[in-house]
């Protein structure tokens, strides 16, 4: 019975010991049947006769991940989720109340229902290892520590310390978990179970007694913000900072806020947990939650996935990279390069150039430096793999080169060709347009398998995606490696078809263009990035996402697009005269809103409006109209580029793309399963009417007009 | 065999010489040397730690070489500062570098000829057959070289640190006070004497153990022996400052050096010796005072060399190892020699260890194409060049028949020295040795002379020939 050796019980004089081993998985995860199994454990322990019970896990830097959220997606009732949290506690409270003292050894990840069984241990020993994560990420699946977490959290680390954990569904080191009383003692890894044996002898010999349950503030800080009324005090400025991260958008948060704001000090137990389990039915059940846990799957299957359908596919061992132009992009991308630990050479044709790759990455590192992330060592150590040149020296050793330079195809082509001259014949060239085509490029390099795109998104340390372009006669091996090297680089890689614009561009097209369009209807800017960041949950308006990409880049791009997807494309005239006034967005300080020298923004440009010939913003148009406008045509244009020309494999890889590349709300799953709640009649539908009216750039196009006749949905 | 022998004649169409030394697998040869530019200390280099500045270099020269880093077996580094917090610098340089974590690296430290030793160690090693691959090489920062509190204050800080509880803490503290004041008044008398002055690394290191007195007082006595005037000091540095400034502006050094960018703005790009100076005149030198001995010297800060900032690099292998990897060799090591003589006449260090290297080499003075004699001070260089001429010497000094050579002016540091460009002490003689490889190159020569005087009464000789 693989369960159950799963979980053993063994015993050594007055000690036990649980080993958490999960049989024919490589992390523990506390499943239904390991719940079981983990119940009838304790029944052993109990029957023993032991004094103290130590628990341990048998994986690599994974104590207990968390619940199996495969089992919490298929959940859709209260009813179901009620049963499952019933018979948790049921388990939890019988290790809490077992007349044995328990410790957890906790090495490495210590999350969520992992967390919370360690809870309702006695003891916490931490293993200082690096992958030691103890905390409760729930919120950012929607929902709430439901295993206890949300009552017994507070009452060991109190209230503050619980709040910026579960709030946030943040996880802390061994070291913070110390600090914050969550672990009793942070222990060298090596020695971490021998620890926890002597930690047991220790308490025998003080009369192995239970520890009592109540959060003792320590700290004068920490002692006031335990007082009445101080504690409300908390209470609101947690909720406030919650309301201004989430603007409201995510439940939980404010859900786990309003149990905790309920259960803290009570010594009732029951009634506690009873309140938990209410809270987290009200969030299990929402689209919210079940998005997020869909866009956390989206995520998990990149991280095993190789990019290619053949899995057997091995990527190549990256070690050397080099940029083809430093500059502010070929710097961000030697900074994601070096910073993991590839050695890295930006090649440019100026010193200057170079001077500006390097001050872009440095002042990135510097930025983590100052912000403690790392030390002035790791500074040194992983900067040091950052250096430039202007000849092509160390292109021998060069496992992946990654051209950044001037976006002009016969440069490009002349750049890649050139490249190829001087590197291994199994260097894989890849070049970081956004607007060239890929399969055009490849003509240049005389080894084509070799050759494709990899598009990152700017600024590069901070935006997650990256678009890896697939040319026509690219290889598996080089698809592999670019997907690899991407992840590790720390990014969420989205392999997608040569296409105008490729996949993200393409479809923010119509949120950009669209947007003019309603300058035009008389919106005013404000509002109109407003109904898109405060209603619909975008991270940019349209206004201050052309702002960020550069006015003069976009209205280029949406000239390419134009040539590229004909002419039902349409462009307000407005593009034309945004660029004659000299607004180039937050580079020069100047776009619709007006930024300061550090590039923050102010405010919107009133004269922009005269400046164009447009009179006084009177803002008639509603939020839906606005909304609708800009995101069904995205829509449209994400069926054609899906299923028409397979830009991109599956509906889920648009949505992942899009949360990644565009910071399209994940609480509503992405794009096209956004689209779904609305249904693809409806979509079609909506669009043929602000045809009629408003123009053909919104006519439906023969995929989505396909959905439609049948109302299918994107995801079926 | 003979046909080399009959193609190295021709080619230099005089005398065979040293052309006799015949070519072995075990031959080792240097595939590549690169250095960052040279600049005074407290200037354009002064916040670059040293194991970055050796960085720079390394990562430049496997850069250039095209190497797998994987074939490396040691890094060899000179340095002699120490900085507190690389103290096996060579260590630091190697993995900040990319040079992989199972391949040793140590620090070696032969003053002034840190950086020979480390080619002569490297040498040494291939040569024996231990090793095949070494990267040898020098960084020094004497600009972060630190001022250390005086061993009065260290004392009591000793017992700060240890002591148990504010009891025993207090009465430190107030005498850590006390000492403080102390150490004012020292600094305000200029009482470089007083226990409570703060120790100076740099100039505690220029100054002779022995005797105790600073290097520059040690390129006196040479000119005081030898009779040199202030004028041919100061015209000889004039000729280091033009040569270099010539071979600045021709951008022949830019074959050697990597451009530094300056952290942490990284705006300022330093891709050139900084020290050379065009406006440099035989007048403005004359105007300088005496800086050792203000009555009766002649050594200035115009006619020795600053102290400096500054890293050289370069790859050795051995020969069959080179041809192995598909790499041409620039130059062959042929020999090096290190002697020692009194340390209060130390800059004469190359006319006693020339004769060995010459010898070990097997070959002759008069077939030396090129030589780099390291400018400490213009005294000391224009001492050697006397000395090495001298039979007298060689036979009361040196115990040999004959004197060791004649130096021809037109052979010796033809892109200027130390005077103008500096000398960064760890890193010196592989700056030495690359200038010297470039060079021949550049005049299709084939034999060269590195040479240097080292404190503490040393003298460092290394002979390469031009292998391409």
């Amino acid at each position: 019975m693989s369960i159950q050796e799963s979980i053993r019980f063994t015993k050594k004089d007055d000690i036990g010991l649980i080993e958490l081993d999960l049989v024919g998985e490589k992390v523990n995860k506390l499943s239904s049947p390991v719940m079981m199994r983990f119940n009838e454990a304790l029944d052993e322990v109990k029957s023993s006769g032991v004094k103290v019970c130590i628990l341990v896990s048998r994986k690599n830097n994974i104590f207990i991940a968390g619940a199996d959220i495969e089992e919490i997606k298929n959940l859709t009732t209260r009813d179901s989720f009620r049963t499952a949290i019933a018979r948790a506690h049921d388990i939890f409270n019988k290790l809490e109340d077992l007349p044995v003292v328990t410790i957890a050894a906790i090495n490495g990840a210590c999350l969520g229902g992992g967390c919370e069984l360690s809870l309702a241990c006695d003891y916490r020993l931490a293993g200082d290892d690096k992958s030691t994560r103890i905390g409760l990420p729930e919120v950012q699946l929607g929902i709430i520590p439901g295993f206890g977490g949300c009552v017994r959290l507070p009452r060991v680390v109190g209230l503050q310390a619980a709040l910026d954990i579960i709030l946030q569904g943040k996880s802390v080191d061994a070291k913070k978990a110390l600090k914050i009383g969550l672990v009793e003692e942070a222990v060298p890894s090596a020695i971490l179970e021998k620890r926890a044996f002597d930690f047991a002898r220790e308490i025998i010999q003080k009369g192995a007694k239970k520890r009592p349950k109540k959060f003792v503030a320590r700290g004068l800080m920490v002692k006031l913000q335990e007082n009445h009324p101080l504690i409300d005090v908390v209470f609101h400025q947690a909720r406030k900072m919650v309301m201004k991260a989430t603007k409201g958008f995510y439940p939980a948060p404010l859900k786990a806020l309003e149990v905790i704001k309920k259960t803290y000090g009570s010594s009732n137990r029951k009634s506690s947990l009873e309140v938990e389990m209410e809270g987290f039915l009200d969030v299990g059940v929402t689209d919210v939650s079940k998005n997020l846990i869909n866009v956390f799957y989206m995520m998990e299957s990149t991280k095993k996935q190789n990019g290619v359908s053949d899995p057997n596919v091995k990527p190549h061992d990256v070690a050397h990279l080099a940029v083809l132009g430093a500059g502010v992009m070929g710097g961000g991308i030697g900074f994601v390069s070096a910073d993991k630990g590839i050695i890295t050479r930006m090649k440019d044709i100026s010193n200057e150039g170079i001077a500006l790759g390097l001050r872009s990455a440095h002042a990135l590192w510097q930025r983590q430096l100052q912000k403690r992330r790392m030390t002035d060592f790791e500074y040194k150590q992983r900067s040091a793999h950052l250096s430039g040149g202007l000849d092509y020296a160390g292109f021998k050793q060069t496992d992946v080169v990654v051209e950044a330079v001037l976006e002009d195809m016969n440069v490009k082509k002349k750049v890649i060709a050139e490249t190829a001259s001087k590197c291994r014949p199994d260097c894989i060239i890849a070049t970081n347009t956004s607007s060239l085509s890929v399969t055009e490029m490849a003509k240049a390099h005389p080894n084509p398998k070799n050759f494709l795109g990899m598009h990152f998104f700017n600024p590069v340390n901070m935006m997650p995606l990256v678009e890896v372009i697939r040319g026509p006669e690219t290889s598996d091996e080089a698809v592999a490696t670019i997907f690899a090297l991407a992840k590790k680089m720390g990014k969420t890689p989205v392999v997608v078809k040569d296409g105008p614009g490729f996949l993200v561009n393409r479809l923010l097209l119509p949120y950009m263009g669209e947007a003019l369009y309603l300058l035009e209807a008389g919106m005013s800017i404000e509002t109109v990035d407003r109904f898109f960041t405060h209603k619909f949950g975008m991270p940019m308006g349209p206004f201050r996402l052309m702002d960020e990409v550069g006015l003069d880049v976009g209205m280029k791009v949406l000239k390419i697009f134009r040539e590229a997807l004909g002419d039902r494309i349409e462009v307000s005239d407005l593009s034309k005269k945004l660029t004659a006034q000299g607004r180039l967005g937050k580079k020069n300080g100047k776009g619709f809103y007006m930024y300061d020298e550090k590039g923050k923004e102010l405010a919107v440009d009133q004269t922009i409006y005269k400046e164009l010939g447009l009179p006084t913003p009177t803002d008639k148009l509603d939020e839906k109209e606005c909304v609708e406008r800009c995101m069904l045509q995205m829509v449209n244009e994400a069926a054609q580029a899906l299923i028409a020309e397979h830009i991109a494999n599956s509906p889920a890889e648009v949505d992942l793309a899009m949360i990644m590349g565009t910071g399209f709300p994940p609480f509503r799953g992405g794009l096209l399963k956004w689209a779904d709640t609305l249904g693809s009649k409806y979509i079609a539908g909506e669009l043929d009417i602000y045809a009629s009216k408003l123009g053909k750039r919104f006519r439906p196009l023969p995929a989505l007009e396909n959905l439609a006749k049948n109302d299918r949905k994107f995801y079926s | 065999m003979i046909a080399f022998v009959d193609r190295l004649s021709k080619k230099r169409g005089t005398s065979v010489g040293s052309s006799a030394v015949s070519k072995t697998d075990r031959d080792v040869v240097l595939i590549d040397g690169v250095r960052t530019p040279f600049a005074k200390a407290g200037a354009e280099l002064k916040d670059i730690h040293a194991a970055d500045l050796g960085t720079t270099a390394l990562t430049e020269l496997l850069a250039r070489t095209q190497i797998d880093v994987n074939v490396v077996d040691e890094v060899i580094i000179g340095n002699t500062g120490s900085p507190a917090d690389a103290v096996n610098i060579s260590r630091v340089v190697a993995l900040r570098s990319g040079i992989p974590l199972k391949t040793s690296a140590y620090t070696v430290h032969r003053n002034c000829a840190s950086a020979l030793e480390s080619i002569a160690t490297g040498f040494d090693k291939i040569k024996s057959g231990t090793l095949d691959v070494v990267v040898a090489g020098g960084t020094e920062s004497m600009s972060k070289m630190p001022i250390l509190v005086p061993q009065a204050i260290q004392n009591i800080l000793n017992k700060l640190f240890s002591a148990k509880g504010p009891g025993q803490a207090l009465p430190l503290l107030g005498k850590l006070l006390g000492a403080d004041l102390k150490q004012v008044l020292a600094l305000l008398t200029a009482n470089q004497r007083d226990p409570y002055f703060p120790v100076i690394a740099v100039v505690q290191g220029l100054t002779d153990p022995f005797v105790g007195i600073n290097m520059g007082m040690t390129a006196e006595n040479i000119a005081k022996d030898f009779g040199l005037t202030r004028e041919e000091q100061d015209a000889f540095a004039l000729r280091s400052h033009q040569k270099a400034v010539a071979a600045t502006k021709a951008g022949r050094l830019r074959d050697e050096i990597t451009p530094v960018f300056q952290p942490p703005k990284f705006k300022t790009i330093i891709a050139d010796d900084v020290g050379p100076r065009e406006s440099q005149s035989i007048e403005m030198l004359a105007k300088l005072r005496p800086f050792f001995d203000k009555k009766y010297g002649t050594i200035t800060v115009g006619n020795a060399c600053p102290i400096t900032d500054g890293a050289a690099m370069t790859l050795l292998m051995s020969r069959a190892k080179a041809r192995e990897l598909g790499l041409t060799p620039a130059a062959r090591v042929l020999g090096y020699g290190f002697a020692g003589l009194e340390p209060e006449r130390m800059g004469l260090g190359p006319v006693y260890s020339t004769p060995v290297a010459l010898k070990r080499a097997g070959v002759s003075f008069k077939d030396l194409d090129l030589i780099e004699l390291n400018e400490a001070f213009a005294a000391q260089v224009l001492g050697c060049v006397k000395a090495m001429g001298s039979k007298k010497f060689a036979q009361e000094k040196l115990g040999l028949g004959e004197a060791v050579g004649e130096v021809d002016p037109e052979k010796l540091n033809v892109n200027g020295g130390a005077i103008a460009l500096g000398h960064p002490v760890g890193a010196t003689g592989t700056r030495l040795v690359v200038t010297l490889m470039k060079e021949l190159k550049r005049r299709d020569k084939a034999l060269g002379l590195a040479t240097l005087c080292i404190g503490g009464g040393q003298g460092g000789s290394m002979i390469i020939e031009r292998e391409n």
